[in-house]
């Protein structure tokens, strides 16, 4: 049979469903039967999915694509379960056999079983706290547990690949017999679990000593539910396995009555009595929660393994689902958010059944993996279940609201997110949501964002992250539940947070450190934990508020509370509108200071001064760096008023020859992002004048000639400026030449300057050069040479009077959009400069790239401080591989996956004819320009584009080991000894002393001498020595140099030029014989110390000293 | 002596400078000079390879001064400017600011002032570039290239003496513009010239460029009529112009354009019948859709291979 008829009936099939919903159905279920892709394919079914293939570009992925990325990421995150779990069978069945051998032991005090496993087996009990009361009348025994089974993930075959070791969950179920019907009050549970699991610790202690070492570990850190882990030991035979056997204690499913565990149901403060009979009992959902989970172990795998059955896209759901949750930082734990892959996998299989309107379920058994993944996530990011509790199945109980999500499963009893705290469950929904926006982009590929990139990472995702120690006094305890005092102390935390910090942040997190496992004979985990840590993501809009408003005076009740919140530092004011209100007043500084005193304030009156005086900020360190004044835009903005009038004054011209179009800025002073902040006065003109461009009205009688053109402007340009001078007396105005040996090129500008010492230059555009140069490049006639420069002509022209224009207007438009977008462009262009590449990555595709972080800045959302925006910059920079990935700005939002896939395919044209990428290497698209190559024309190349990832690279390779206790610094720190030759510069002409220079306090009455600092406007001896030298030895050295520091240039050897190569005339670089004086010869070589020699006496006075490495 | 080809080797010594200092020489490689197309001068010049950057007629000069004594060199021509052979040994002053130049510099009233103010107070030479070096007379030459053989023959037996080579700018200290900082503060100045002189410089330029430009239409336009003469239009007929005498157009040339004209006539009733008038054509129009569908997908799945082969694209980071 010949594939072509069978594809057309699957495809034709896939068309009409569309409107067709039956169809349709039976197609769905149809792909998702070939979706569930076995770990390791054969042939046969790799044949079946490419001929089913078409069937995924309907509306079951994402696309094509993500369903193939989707596909390989299952394949590449199964474990191989016989190399990893090798001989796992064996030692389970042994263990079965070792735990069901125990002895039973009889009922005895509590006094007496702790004694006597201290005594025969030096096993301390892991009794939870409060610890259990010596003289309580409940006896503690051991019996024989009524079956052992194995659990998890493991059975379900459902495990990811990880750095940690993988665990499989043995169940040991206690026999009802060892239980009282009181049982559930009151610990007395908890304390029978615990010494029914030292009992096994016991047996197992002395058996299974060879085979493996044996701990006691808090199953997802919850210190009711102690565990045993058993961790195979290292042999000499064999590698040690990477896994570890989790050994859990669990009740009979019947134990005790579901409706007595309920969350709203109180099963502890009864004990004393003595405050506990006024006051009315508060619930303990997470007691009861943690109780009604060790009858449920049986119930969810059931429960999970008919849904593995059932459907088909399951399984694969639930990897896609840990995948992402890992990624978040997210699992079982309750230090990791409580929601791991055993919630996940519980809240589909729930959703499978419920949640829908009418009794109907959210997620049909047909869906395909994706669509499941996809449906959860939106379920977790439109239900509120703090707000609104939700409750699945078959009993009559309504879920009052609390502060922690209820998701209550009324067939097992169990409310699924009982670990979770307010602030992760917030967390969770945020980067739900965030996800759901990703999936639902559907210009861009956004797998790598979902699955692959860790999101988790601290100095990435959040904007201040502060440690504070516990307080060495009690923290009074203001519920029943069960919560150790670390626990406590966070719950205490996030309530003065989010009362203090209102709408100032968007989300925090607190990350309560979590115990590790300890041994056998210890009495508890060793590493107790002392200090917790904050993450905060700020929302720029308000973070730096100085004014808080709070209730106004006549609300007499909230006026006291946020008094006695507050304390002093509330105070009464009257507003310009008349209302007087309890308000809050900051001083001013940066916003890290503002957030810091805040915190530092709120701290100190809630837990006291120890508690204050021991927090540890991290953030602000970045923005210190940037040069001037930190991160304010204030003098762009002055800067911008300027050419405000600048540009009305020259629009009131009369007697301009023609009538003026427009007058853009194309300077990056000019659009925010200059890395030095534009500063000018009257004594101090500005020292690099903004370059702006000035567009005529169309008219015939420009000369038809490209080379007339220019010198034109130079007219056009002496009659603006004397008229700008009659107009306003303060302006002085001058016209410069410029590329004096590129004839095709504008060879004119015209500086404006101010008397207030702001300093303009006017170039003219003029619409006809770009048609006058197509035609001098597609004219046969004309000789290689003159075409080459006709094409470098047409690219300087396009890219300073067609795409600067725009670029400039679009990055200023964001840069106020989004008020960190300015401090971070200039700190990723200081991170370029200081690693020397300056020079060589131009600055508009560095704004592009820092640009692109804001506005797709999945899986993030836009960074919110300058830290974020900078190390997600260096992030994407490091994963970049632009060798087959362009990189795409969508300014406005609005580009279709129809224009990406074009830039895509010119990507892949370009590669195709330039492989080695010689001319083009970074290919850099937006709205304005999607070739690509507007401001990648002439460099990087491929040796500096590899230089700027791996130094991307480990940079974020440090950022991610050092965490919290990176020195910014050392991310801007070079070095200079990759390089062939250090040219050092004398102090006096390097970038630092002219700052200093800058900065020196001037006399008033030395201002007047201006004239003398007019002059040196715009001139820059070090860049045009470094340009000469670039220009002279364009193929023979590649030079680097960074403009900040400016006191040295480093420089590379072309290896090509190095080469020994035979004579002839007109070699680019300076030679001598290859062996040596005194012998005949027809090698050459080149004479590295000529050109050294060279340098030197072409820098002169500018340059101290040259090291040669190499 | 060494030799490399034809050329005979002549290390020059670089004097030490404080930023680099090292002692160094800088091959030159001369030849008497043979080019192309033969010149009255062709004799009594010098072919020299390798001139330094910074290489001024005064630099030569002093070499050759050393070489065959002051006064044998009559003239210096680099590489770029010889298609300007202009043997003007004037001084020549451009403009109020700029300084003394000597010649090589394209001076303002070259060409009818047509060319920009010079900008730079000395121009560098390419790197690697060539000079020709004309001396007084033959004999000259030949002195030259006997004085570098005998410059390698003492230089061996002195063996480290490397004093014996030419030193480069050597008596010139002071006389020429200054390198280094001074030459950048320079060019600053020079790149503003005066106002007048701009003034005066695009009116030079502008009629010379009318002028030409005047002559360059008659030609066109000359040269236009006579194409209308030979070439039929689409219908196969020649316009008839002033002017021209020869024969009518060739029939090969008339059928050619019909041609081009079906072409051009079948290309829009394709575009008319593409546009999807009949029920066949929306179907045909579904399936070359859907066929895409295929090929895109293909071409992902090609993308993803490709993906697959980079190690750890599907890896989740940790």
């Amino acid at each position: 049979m010949s594939p072509f008829p069978a594809k057309r009936r699957k495809l034709d099939r896939s068309a009409t469903s569309l409107d067709d919903s039956e169809t349709e159905q039976r197609s769905t279920s149809n792909a998702s039967r070939e979706d569930v892709v076995p770990p390791k394919p054969t042939n046969t079914t790799r044949l079946l999915e490419a001929d089913d293939a078409a069937l995924y570009v309907g509306g079951l992925y994402k696309s094509s694509l993500f369903k193939l990325q989707v596909d390989e990421l299952l394949r590449e995150v199964v474990p191989n379960y016989e190399k990893r779990f090798g001989g796992l069978t064996t030692a389970l069945h042994k263990l079965k056999g070792l735990i069901e051998g125990i002895e039973e032991r009889g009922a005895l005090s509590v006094a007496d079983a702790t004694k006597w496993l201290h005594k025969s087996h030096r096993i301390a009990v892991p009794y939870p706290d409060p610890k259990p009361d010596k003289n309580a009348a409940y006896k503690l025994s051991y019996a024989k547990p009524s079956h052992i089974n194995v659990i998890g993930s493991y059975t379900l075959r459902t495990m990811v690949k990880s750095d940690s070791t993988l665990s499989v969950d043995l169940l040991v179920v206690m026999p009802a017999a060892i239980f009282q019907e009181k049982d559930y009050l009151n610990y007395r549970y908890f304390y029978k679990r615990a010494y029914y699991l030292a009992c096994i610790a016991a047996g197992l202690q002395q058996a299974a000593q060879e085979d493996f070492i044996v701990a006691f570990e808090y199953l997802h850190g919850n210190d009711l539910h102690p565990i045993l882990v058993l961790k195979p030991r290292s042999d000499e035979s064999k590698p040690v396995p990477s896994y570890a056997i989790n050994v859990i204690p669990a009740a009979p499913p019947m134990l005790f009555a579901e409706t007595k565990l309920r969350p709203t149901k109180n099963n502890v403060c009864g004990k004393d009595g003595v405050e506990g009979e006024s006051t009315i009992l508060l619930p303990t959902p997470f007691y009861n929660a943690s109780l009604r989970s060790d009858c449920n172990f049986e119930a969810y795998l059931k429960l999970l393994h008919s849904v593995t059955k059932a459907s088909d896209g399951f399984k694969d759901a639930c990897m896609l689902g840990r995948v992402w949750l890992r990624q978040r930082g997210f699992a079982s734990r309750l230090s990791d958010g409580g929601f791991g892959h055993f919630e996940w996998a519980a809240l589909t299989a729930l959703l499978l059944k419920f949640g829908g309107p009418n009794g109907h379920s959210i997620l049909s058994p047909g869906y395909s993996s994706y669509q499941m993944f996809k449906a959860v996530l939106k379920f977790l990011s439109s239900n509120d279940l703090v707000a609104h509790p939700v409750v699945y199945g078959p009993v009559d109980f309504v879920a009052s609201t609390s502060s922690s999500p209820v998701l209550y499963d009324g067939q097992r009893g169990q409310n699924l997110l009982y670990k979770m705290s307010p602030w992760s469950y917030n967390l969770l929904r945020e980067e739900a949501r965030a996800s759901l926006s990703m999936l639902n982009d559907g210009t861009f590929d956004q797998f790598e964002a979902t699955f692959i990139i860790r999101t988790s990472q601290p100095l990435q995702r959040w904007d201040c992250i502060f440690q504070v120690s516990l307080p060495s006094h009690d923290l009074e305890s203001t519920s029943c539940d069960h919560r150790s005092s670390m626990a406590e102390f966070g719950f205490r935390i996030a309530e003065i947070l989010a009362e203090g910090l209102t709408d100032r942040v968007k989300l925090f997190d607190i990350k309560i450190p979590s115990t590790s496992s300890w041994s056998t004979k210890a009495a508890g985990p060793t590493n107790e934990p002392s200090s917790l840590t904050v993450s905060v993501a700020f929302d720029p809009a308000t973070i730096d508020r100085l004014v808080d408003h709070g209730p106004p005076a006549e609300e007499k009740k909230k006026a006291a509370k946020f008094q006695k919140f507050w304390g002093e530092k509330a105070e009464l004011r009257r507003f310009k509108d008349g209302s007087i209100l309890e308000s809050l007043v900051w001083s001013p500084g940066s916003t890290y200071a503002i957030f810091e005193n805040i915190i530092t304030y709120l701290l100190k009156r809630h837990f006291g001064t120890v508690v204050a005086s021991s927090l540890r900020f991290t953030g602000e360190g970045f923005e210190k760096l940037l040069p001037g004044s930190g991160p304010s835009t204030k003098s762009f903005e002055i800067l911008k008023q300027s050419f405000s009038a600048l540009e009305k004054q020259v629009r009131d011209l009369e007697g301009l020859p023609l009538q003026l179009r427009h007058l853009s800025p194309v300077s990056p002073q000019l659009r925010y992002s200059s890395i030095e902040q534009p500063l000018f006065s009257s004594g101090q003109p500005l020292r690099n004048p903004a370059d702006l461009s000035i567009q005529f009205e169309g008219s015939g009688r420009w000369p038809d000639d490209v080379v007339a053109i220019q010198r034109t402007k130079i007219a056009f340009l002496l009659k603006v400026g004397s008229l700008l001078e009659e107009v306003d007396e303060s302006i002085a105005s001058r016209v410069g030449l410029e590329n004096e040996d590129k004839p095709l090129q504008n060879c004119a500008f015209l500086d404006v300057i101010y008397g207030s010492g702001a300093v303009f230059r006017l170039r003219i555009h003029n619409d006809r050069e770009q048609t006058l140069l197509e035609r001098q490049i597609k004219e046969k006639s004309s000789d290689h040479r003159a075409r080459e420069d006709a094409v470098l002509a047409l690219s300087v022209y396009k890219r300073l009077f067609l795409q600067l224009p725009l670029h400039t207007q679009s990055i200023a438009t964001h840069c106020t959009r989004f008020p960190l977008l300015s401090p971070t462009i200039r700190l990723v262009k200081m991170w370029f400069d200081r690693h020397m590449l300056a020079g060589h990555v131009r600055e508009e595709v560095i704004e592009l790239l820092v640009v692109r972080t804001f506005l797709q800045p999945y899986p993030w959302r836009s960074p919110s401080s300058t830290m974020t925006g900078f190390l997600r910059t260096l992030l994407f920079i490091s994963r970049w591989d632009w060798r087959a990935e362009p990189l795409i700005v969508d300014f406005t939002g609005t580009m279709t996956s129809k224009e990406v896939d074009s830039i895509n395919t010119r990507l892949e044209a370009w590669r195709k004819i330039d492989p080695t990428m010689n001319r083009t290497v970074l290919f850099a698209a937006s709205n304005h320009d999607t070739s690509g190559t507007a401001f990648t024309d002439n460099g990087p190349s491929r040796l500096v584009a590899t230089r700027m990832t791996a130094l991307a690279r480990s940079a974020c390779k440090l950022v991610k080991e050092k965490e919290m206790d990176l020195d910014p610094r050392s991310l801007f720190a070079t070095s200079t000894a990759d390089y062939d030759f250090v040219i050092h510069l004398s102090p006096q002409f390097t970038g630092d002393h002219r700052r200093k220079e800058a900065s020196k306090p001037k006399y008033k009455n030395l201002e007047v001498q201006s004239e003398a600092s007019m002059e040196k406007v715009g001139s820059q001896p070090v860049l045009s020595y470094i340009e000469e030298l670039n220009k002279l030895y364009t193929n023979t050295i590649v030079l680097f140099y960074s403009e900040i520091p400016g006191s040295v240039i480093a420089g590379l050897w072309n290896p090509q030029a190095v080469a020994t190569r035979s004579f002839k005339v007109n070699l680019m670089y300076p030679t001598r014989p290859a062996n040596g004086e005194g012998e005949d010869t027809e090698d050459v070589e080149l004479d590295k110390s000529a050109i050294l020699a060279e340098m030197a006496r072409l820098g002169g006075d500018m340059i101290s000293e040259i090291v040669v490495h190499r | 002596m060494p030799k490399i080809g034809e050329y005979a080797i002549l290390p020059i010594s670089i004097p030490l400078t404080p930023a680099y200092p090292k002692t160094t020489t800088h091959t030159l490689y001369l030849r008497p000079h043979a080019p192309k197309i033969p010149t009255a001068n062709d004799e009594r010049s010098l072919f020299v390879v390798n001139v330094p950057i910074d290489s001024t007629v005064a630099h030569l000069r002093a070499v050759f001064a050393t070489l065959v004594g002051a006064g044998r060199v009559e003239d210096v021509t680099f590489e770029h400017e010889r298609k300007t052979m202009v043997p003007s040994r004037e001084v020549v002053t451009v403009g109020k600011a700029s300084k003394k130049r000597k010649r090589g510099s394209k001076g303002g009233e070259d060409n009818g002032g047509a060319e920009l103010p010079q900008i730079w107070d000395r121009e560098l030479r390419r790197s690697g570039s060539t000079a020709v070096v004309v001396l007084v007379d033959a004999k000259s030459v030949e002195l030259a290239l006997k004085a570098v053989r005998k410059l390698h023959k003492s230089s061996k037996k002195e063996k480290e003496k490397d004093r014996s080579w030419p030193v480069w700018g050597e008596g010139l200290e002071g006389k020429k513009p200054k390198l280094g900082s001074a030459r950048y503060l320079a060019h600053h100045k020079l790149r503003y010239p005066d106002e007048t002189v701009l003034k005066m410089n695009v009116d030079a330029f502008m009629t010379e460029f009318n002028r030409k430009e005047e002559e360059r239409t008659k030609k066109e336009r000359t040269k236009k009529e006579k194409r209308m003469r030979n070439m039929p239009d689409e219908d196969g007929f020649v316009t008839v112009t002033r002017g021209g005498r020869t024969g009518p157009a060739r029939s090969e040339e008339a059928e050619q354009k019909k041609k081009e004209m079906d072409e051009k006539e079948r290309k829009k009733r394709e575009e008319l019948q593409s546009a999807g008038f009949y029920r066949f054509q929306v179907r045909e129009q579904r399936k070359a859709e859907q066929g895409e569908l295929v090929k895109k997908f293909e071409e992902d799945r090609k993308r993803v291979g490709a993906m697959k082969e980079k190690r750890g694209r599907f890896r989740p980071e940790r």
